[in-house]
């Protein structure tokens, strides 16, 4: 099932096929954030009180009952959950277990899947994709038609340059005002980075941060072939050797970096979830949605 | 000599070698997390390809067309050939032409003083079977000449041309020196002019007054040296005293005009030998067999312009393809 929802992802395009695929074997939303207001969905009818809107009365009810009732209907969500996604060009990094799936693609469907959740339970959602030193930014709405929006622009995202630096960043992502969650995916290689900070300034800004730090199984395992030559996608400049001698100290450097990346998470409060991304990302996408029901478990 | 330059034509390898054989760094595959593996020289592999065939064929061509502008090379490409010296008649010249049977055999028309020794120097331009045949008044050469080809000599003496010399006598006894030219005998004979002309050849000035500024010659026999002050320290050689003046060579001797037939004798042959080239004794006929000397290492330059061409054009073709490879 695992590798059937990674390969899903790698052999298609069609992101509202893997969404519903991914999201057929996954349980509710991401907070429990229905309340009553205005809205389209009716709830209940409940007496007036001086302050409601006018237009909120039902009429047909006062002719009836000859008493003003005021439509109470489900309020949307106040939350507004941004999804940030990493598009730089070490996010091509290709599975190399799984052919046609990258990390680009995994992340984008993570993304997707958070943003028709997000849809289904009437939160706001934007987008903001990092790439090519820009930020694209795709303003929070609701609705269907958001979602297609969102679902356009996380497909079009191509993995090419670096992040942005932090003047870009800070310009980018103004949506500091009201509570919000931040959805990140990013493979958390360059840490700390302007990313980093952006994202853990919005955790002190008491906006729920989380994030997805995206790895390959042969990135975790050290699982390279030795003979091509390789190079930094984002570093100009030399050229890397890969080679049975050389795993342990990538495993070293590799996991002395993420090491940095985890504690800083946990200083800064934010829940980080590894995803690889030859694992099913429904698995992965409940540790995200539910980060400290699952850190509270392994605890 | 010039021929070991072909021995340079390996040297045609040379391009080919350069642009079969790219350098090409291995292919490197981006990795995400190449940041945590050492640093490496990029890997360099050669790679068999052709690149640029047309510039490679240009410098090949180029650089066999410089080795063969060195080396020099003469096609065999004479066959049968008469050689004809300048100035024959023509009727005869035809008449041993068909007596040699060299009816269909090329002509070639050569200055006559020249024409051994020019069959000599190209003889490697005539295929290795040519027969040559020399016609017409062919100086006999001083050693008997060797050929690698069967060559007949066949020569008509010409009449000599008797060459006549303007002589000019400013003299009292010109009587004397009159009997005296009037003595010269052989192909050159002197015409004794009343006064000096612009063809005169010899002013004989025997009188003790200087000559005119103005009256030139390119020689002069003076009797008394008091007249020319050149004549005043100079060398001398068997009884003559010599010099050179704005007017022309100066001769004297206080012998003259000389006094008996000998000295007569002696003096005319002198100024015939130093100043008229002696005429040429016409060879026999000989016939010349084929022999193995080795052919004259003269460079003869026959296809040395059409090379020079086609190394300049290449050479500017070369230049182009290389300017417009690299834009």
């Amino acid at each position: 099932m695992g590798l059937t929802s990674s390969a899903l992802i790698a052999h298609t395009t069609n992101l509202d096929l893997v969404i519903r695929h991914v999201l057929a074997g996954l349980g509710q939303g991401i907070h429990a954030g229905r309340e009553r207001g205005s809205g389209v969905e009716f709830s209940e009818y409940r007496a007036y009180a001086p302050g409601d809107e006018w237009r909120r009365v039902d009429w047909k009810l006062l002719a009836r009952a000859d008493r003003y009732y005021v439509r109470e209907a489900e309020r949307d969500s106040h939350v507004a959950l941004w999804l940030v996604l990493d598009a730089s060009a070490s996010m091509m990094e290709p599975s190399r277990s799984i052919p046609g799936l990258d990390k680009l693609a995994y992340a984008r469907t993570l993304l997707a899947c958070v943003a028709a959740i997000a849809q289904r339970q009437g939160d706001a959602f934007g987008l903001v994709v990092l790439s090519g030193g820009r930020v694209q930014f795709t303003p929070a709405a609701r609705g269907p038609r958001q979602l297609q929006r969102v679902l356009a622009k996380l497909n079009a995202a191509q993995a090419e340059g670096e992040l942005p630096d932090a003047a870009t960043l800070k310009s980018g992502l103004r949506f500091a005002d009201a509570p919000a969650l931040v959805f990140a995916a990013s493979d958390f290689l360059d840490f700390p980075s302007p990313l980093s900070e952006a994202l853990l300034r919005l955790r002190h800004m008491r906006h729920d941060v989380r994030l997805a730090c995206i790895q390959t199984e042969a990135e975790c395992t050290g699982g390279f072939d030795a003979d091509p030559a390789y190079r930094d996608p984002e570093v100009d400049g030399g050229v890397f050797r890969f080679g049975s001698d050389l795993r342990e100290g990538y495993l070293r450097n590799r996991e002395a970096h993420f090491a940095t990346v985890t504690a800083a998470c946990r200083a800064g409060d934010v829940p980080l979830v590894n995803a690889r991304i030859e694992q099913a990302p429904g698995e992965v996408l409940r540790q995200w949605l539910r980060p400290h029901l699952h850190q509270a478990g392994r605890r | 000599m010039n021929s070991l330059w072909w021995l340079a034509l390996p040297t045609l390898l040379l391009p080919i070698w350069w642009h079969r054989k790219k350098r090409v760094q291995v292919h490197a595959e981006p990795l995400a997390s190449a940041r945590f593996l050492p640093r490496t020289e990029p890997r360099q592999m050669r790679v068999w390809r052709w690149a640029d065939v047309i510039l490679m064929i240009v410098r090949c061509l180029l650089l066999a067309c410089l080795i063969a502008w060195l080396a020099d090379p003469v096609l065999p490409w004479r066959g049968n050939t008469v050689v004809v010296a300048e100035g024959t008649d023509a009727a005869w010249a035809e008449q041993q032409v068909q007596a040699a049977g060299f009816k269909d055999a090329a002509r070639l028309s050569l200055p006559a003083a020249e024409a051994l020794r020019w069959v000599r120097a190209h003889e490697r331009e005539w295929e290795p079977e040519a027969r040559l045949l020399v016609l017409g008044d062919i100086p006999m050469p001083a050693t008997l000449p060797q050929f690698r080809h069967a060559l007949e000599l066949r020569t008509l003496a010409k009449p000599a041309a008797s060459g006549e010399v303007h002589v000019a006598i400013v003299s009292d006894r010109a009587g004397e020196w009159r009997r005296m030219f009037a003595a010269l005998d052989g192909p050159l004979r002197a015409v004794v002019d009343a006064a000096p002309g612009t063809k005169t050849e010899l002013i004989v000035w025997d009188k003790p007054e200087a000559p005119p500024a103005s009256m030139r010659a390119p020689l002069w026999w003076a009797t008394d040296a008091a007249a020319f002050p050149e004549l005043n320290k100079t060398a001398s050689v068997d009884g003559i005293r010599y010099a050179d003046s704005p007017r022309g060579r100066l001769w004297t001797s206080n012998d003259w005009p000389p006094a008996d037939p000998a000295a007569a004798r002696r003096l005319l042959e002198t100024w015939r030998s130093l100043h008229y080239a002696p005429l040429a004794h016409t060879a026999p006929a000989h016939r010349f067999a084929a022999s193995s000397v080795p052919a004259a290492q003269h460079a003869n330059g026959a296809v040395r312009d059409f090379l020079m061409m086609a190394l300049v054009a290449l050479f500017a073709v070369e230049r182009i393809l290389t300017h417009a490879r690299r834009r």
